[in-house]
């Protein structure tokens, strides 16, 4: 691994550099599961008893920042994909903490020179501190020659 | 036939395609949503403006296609995990399938993982991914 990535991955991996609160919304939950074409009542009927958040919804879910505030600044940075795990059911009608650390970095080298990916980790607790749910948002950086 | 029980999966199978919707109008409403009111999602020649070939659909919709598409063949189906990557747009008001294949079957935690794809109308690959589900 390149030196200068290693040295920010001792810098910065697993250290909490933001934290949110958000509040859970039956209507947007039961809208959001509705557009992705999910069917069941557990995510569409707000009187169902187990009526949960759709699994990916909290991948709607930002942070105030995604990455450090003294993060380098290597160019700019696209979204190249999103992963979620799951725990526990998020429940509408809930305020829910969402915890950002940096999870991973690491680059890829092609022929148009070097690239930096970042994981942004959201970590998603409820009041009781029970963790329900990770948010995984992958950037890459093409990096200014 | 919906899948009940892991009993019923088998592996390599195949899950039954699933279209999703993309029309403009479903995205703009989701984008609108989910607080994302970038013309990118809204408005085709906006979006042309800013070097797309259309408007977006939002990557995260695109993962809840994936999952309702796991929902569609197992409705019962816990979504453990999901990871997708975000290889070319998908364009709104294009056709794309959603589809899903089993590669690997966990007996002992009822896990089975399954590898997902959005592709557009030539067949070309958008969206892939992995997911674990137990069922």
């Amino acid at each position: 691994m390149d030196q200068d990535i290693e040295t920010l991955r001792e810098k910065y991996l697993n250290q909490d550099f933001d934290e949110k609160t958000h509040e859970v919304k039956a209507e947007v939950t039961a809208e959001y599961a509705r557009l992705c074409g999910e069917t069941a009542a557990r995510f569409l009927d707000v009187n169902d008893p187990d009526f949960q958040a759709p699994p990916t919804f909290i991948a709607s879910l930002s942070g105030r920042r995604a990455l450090p505030s003294d993060f380098p600044k290597f160019g700019i940075g696209m979204d190249a994909g999103k992963g979620v795990e799951c725990f526990l059911p998020i429940r509408p009608g809930s305020t829910i903490a969402g915890r950002t650390h940096l999870h991973d970095i690491y680059t890829k080298t092609g022929r148009s020179g070097r690239m930096i990916f970042t994981v942004s980790r959201i970590e998603f607790y409820d009041d009781k501190g029970n963790h329900l749910a990770n948010s995984d948002s992958r950037i890459v950086i093409r990096e200014k020659s | 036939m919906a899948i009940a029980s892991l009993s019923d999966v088998e592996f390599g199978e195949d899950l039954p395609a699933f279209t999703p919707d993309t029309s403009l109008e479903t995205v703009k409403t989701f984008a609108s949503l989910v607080g994302w009111g970038g013309a990118r999602f809204s408005d085709h020649e906006a979006a042309k403006k800013e070097g797309l070939p259309g408007a977006m659909v939002p990557g995260i919709l695109s993962q809840g296609y994936l999952v309702s598409m796991i929902h569609n063949w197992a409705p019962e189906a816990e979504i453990r995990a999901i990871d997708t990557i975000f290889r070319a747009p998908v364009i709104a008001d294009e056709e794309h399938k959603i589809t899903g294949v089993v590669t690997d079957i966990n007996e002992d935690e009822h896990l089975v993982e399954i590898d997902i794809t959005v592709t557009n109308a030539k067949g070309e690959t958008r969206v892939f991914g992995t997911a674990t589900v137990k069922i």
